[in-house]
């Protein structure tokens, strides 16, 4: 259950339209809060579904924010890649109040996009949507050699680990070379 | 599409490294020195203790197993150590020469390849243990391989659960590799024994206490005094040369408080030895009850009748025998072994 609109001063979003749930209960109103990504897209999405988000959830309980008041101050993102917000959202609505599976058919299918996305949940502290994402990393390496395993998941050889060694020393001597220097020369 | 996987936060890569099967553990490490020294810290501060070790060498091979409790602790491969006389069957195209063996990528598992085979054995071993930051758990070896027993006696404080001497197929007459083995090796569940060894092999000292023995051929050589001194909860002879007169002795025994730890025996005896009669002093009463015996591996079997014999401080057991196997039950009705 979200919308997306453009920018924070776009058209307010839908309302969600839901049936009663029986005519015995009165229903509760859902609430829904605003995020946006780099992109500024704000996303709307409602609290049931950002309980999954330890940080929102954390963020959320905190303010007792009215309709208004959410919809006038989205949790700005800026980390976040408004694709990957996207794709976090709408796993965040596809699993709202169900309790996750073992194996998920829903996560998001762009491998591309997998490093991303693991940063972004991680930060928002989705540990369900982590567990998926990191089960997806280390499958990638299932039945392969160190050389392949090298190359699916960009570990350095040893020569290149020491050549960046030696590269990060000099570099860290120059600085300390320039920075007393600088100090000598503040002194004169 | 590549994943740097060293990029990302640290809670993140512990996730990921958790969610990778030991074997794979293994093969990754061998992409840099880096990436291992990190397996090696994750290891150290979170030691996988649901995971059990295990060496096992026979043969032209030997290997690191490595078995999980989520998986009964069915073993599987992460490492071995060939001679390099194998790399002649294959083609050399996928080796790695490493400093001082040569790698490949076996199905899901590297191999190493050594002119040494106890080297290569050591080699695996350190290499695996140090860097899951666990003990050898279960030793799995042939005669050829017998130093071993020493070799981890002294490298760790920790006893062997499993020690398991398996047949050397370049044997006929494994005697001393087989006393050895009784005298040196100590593990606290399973001594298993399965080696050749000739007609006048005896041997003369205590073997246990520990939960089974296994003795799974050439078990010609267990005496009376053997029997009487083994400290075993299951004891399970195959090719037991003992009498009529021996069984009786050692019924006589076991009434009188011998082997008190002793749940099961079970002997698979080699001679046309016919028990038609016990002793009258060990007041034996026929039965024709069936009951069922079940191992702690879940294997279960049934106990059709047989005769009951009391020890001294009460407790009962059910004597079987049928096609030259004896056996004696501790505790009747549907028992748990």
């Amino acid at each position: 259950m979200s919308s997306t609109e453009q920018g924070t001063s776009s058209a307010a979003p839908a309302e969600p339209t839901t049936a009663p749930e029986s005519a015995a209960a009165p229903e509760v109103p859902e609430s829904f809060y605003y995020v946006h990504g780099k992109d500024k897209v704000v996303h709307k999405v409602s609290a049931g579904a950002l309980q999954h988000s330890a940080l929102i959830h954390g963020m959320i309980s905190n303010l007792g924010y009215t309709e208004e008041q959410a919809k006038a101050n989205p949790f700005p993102f800026e980390n976040i890649d408004g694709d990957i917000l996207q794709m976090v959202v709408d796993w965040c609505n596809q699993h709202k109040g169900k309790p996750t599976p073992p194996e998920d058919t829903n996560l998001p299918k762009q491998k591309e996009k997998l490093f991303d996305l693991v940063l972004a949940v991680n930060y928002l502290e989705i540990k369900e949507l982590l567990t998926y994402c990191c089960k997806q990393v280390a499958m990638m390496v299932k039945g392969k050699s160190p050389e392949e395993i090298r190359e699916i998941w960009m570990i350095p050889t040893d020569a290149e680990d020491e050549a960046a060694e030696k590269e990060a020393k000099k570099r860290a001597g120059k600085e300390a070379a320039g920075e007393t220097a600088a100090a000598a020369g503040d002194a004169k | 599409m590549p994943f740097p996987i060293l990029r990302t936060p640290f809670v993140v890569l512990s996730e990921i490294i958790n969610l990778l099967e030991p074997n794979e553990i293994v093969t990754a490490s061998f992409c840099s020195k880096n990436l291992k020294r990190l397996l090696k810290r994750h290891y150290q501060q979170r030691k996988p203790l649901e995971w059990r070790l295990s060496i096992v060498a026979h043969g032209f091979w030997g290997r690191v197993d490595i078995g999980k409790l989520s998986d009964e602790y069915k073993k599987k491969p992460v490492l071995s150590a060939k001679h390099v006389f194998e790399i002649r069957h294959k083609s050399e195209h996928k080796l790695i020469q490493m400093n001082g063996y040569k790698r490949e990528f076996s199905s899901e598992y590297p191999a190493l390849y050594f002119q040494d085979r106890a080297k290569g054995l050591k080699m695996i071993v350190e290499y695996a243990t140090d860097l899951f930051n666990l003990d050898v758990y279960a030793l799995l070896i042939d005669g050829v391989r017998i130093w071993a027993i020493d070799w981890i006696n002294n490298r760790q404080k920790t006893m062997l659960v499993h020690f398991e001497l398996k047949k050397n197929i370049c044997s006929l007459d494994g005697d001393e590799e087989m006393d050895c083995a009784l005298r040196n090796a100590r593990a606290s569940d399973f001594y298993i024994f399965n080696e050749i060894v000739s007609v006048n092999f005896r041997f003369n000292g205590k073997l246990g206490p520990a939960d089974h023995l296994l003795i799974l051929s050439y078990g010609h050589w267990v005496t009376l005094d053997n029997l009487m001194n083994f400290d075993f909860i299951i004891i399970i002879i195959v090719g037991s040369r003992l009498s009529v007169s021996d069984l009786n002795s050692f019924l006589r025994h076991w009434r009188a408080g011998g082997s008190p730890r002793l749940t099961y025996l079970r002997l698979h005896l080699k001679t046309d030895t016919i028990l038609e009669n016990f002793d009258e002093d060990l007041e034996v009463v026929e039965t024709d009850e069936v009951f069922k015996c079940r191992f702690k591996n879940g294997q279960e079997f049934d106990i059709n009748g047989g005769y009951r014999i009391q020890r001294i401080d009460g407790e009962m057991a059910t004597i079987h025998f049928e096609d030259g196997c004896f056996e004696l039950v501790v505790s009747i009705s549907d028992i748990v072994l």
